[in-house]
């Protein structure tokens, strides 16, 4: 059986300041998926208004790239898994 | 092929030629592309996305093409002239002709269409590839407009 070693208190501050500090969803452009879908997702994914979904779907076509949301990693991860399910190229960053 | 929207609220593929089922038929073969890899590669290592996400993508997608070959097969063994996609269907359909020019794009570079574009330079296999994509993305612009809105 592999041994565990207990987490020292300065690993545990690590961890919380790192899962605090904000996190950006960003969706990235790509020649393939449909403007009219891509706003669909945006929509879906994040309950936004259509406006504000095209106004982000905008700034992928035009500037390659948007951030679509930002806050918590564990949030953030959960809305990148649902835009890889619907195909679209997003990541993470921290925000700053 | 005539694709006509339906009652219901899908859409019926009416094949005229043998070239229809041909194009059907070359959907899980363009598909054929490590998408959930492409897409595990933007995250970084901390999210351990290889290990808890990517095999479930993998395993979605995989999912969507095999569905949409076993009812293109299906209706060409029953001796059919159409296909109809439904409702319920859609997201399979489109998430399978999704990959599909995500791969033709990753093995060709077609990028963005433009006006003029020579089709006539490329050589007969991307020229070939490049109906396929453009006939694959009628056929979404039509599931958006008539069936998943």
């Amino acid at each position: 059986m592999m041994a565990v070693q207990a987490p020292s208190r300065k690993r545990q501050n690590q961890t919380t300041e790192e899962t605090a500090s904000p996190w950006q969803v960003v969706v990235l452009d790509d020649p393939v998926n449909l403007m009219a879908y891509v706003t669909r997702v945006i929509m879906r994914v994040f309950s936004y208004d259509q406006t504000r979904a095209e106004n982000l779907m905008m700034q992928v076509h035009q500037r390659g790239r948007a951030v679509v949301w930002s806050g918590g990693r564990e949030k953030a991860e959960m809305y990148v898994q649902q835009l890889h399910q619907a195909q679209l190229h997003a990541s993470l960053e921290r925000a700053g | 092929m005539t694709i006509l929207p339906t009652l219901e609220g899908g859409l019926r593929l009416q094949m005229q030629v043998e070239r229809d089922w041909q194009v059907l038929m070359a959907l899980s073969f363009d598909a054929s592309h490590d998408l959930a890899g492409d897409l595990s590669g933007l995250m970084d290592e901390e999210s351990m996305w290889e290990d808890l996400i990517e095999p479930e993508l993998r395993a979605l997608f995989s999912h969507q093409v095999t569905q949409v070959e076993a009812q293109v097969r299906a209706a060409r063994k029953g001796g059919e002239s159409s296909i109809t996609i439904g409702a319920e269907d859609a997201d399979v359909w489109y998430g399978a002709l999704n990959q599909a020019r995500l791969a033709m794009e990753a093995n060709y570079q077609f990028g963005p269409t433009e006006e003029g574009k020579s089709i006539e330079s490329m050589e007969r296999g991307k020229q070939q590839a490049f109906f396929r994509e453009r006939f694959y993305c009628q056929l979404q612009s039509l599931l958006l407009e008539y069936v998943m809105e």
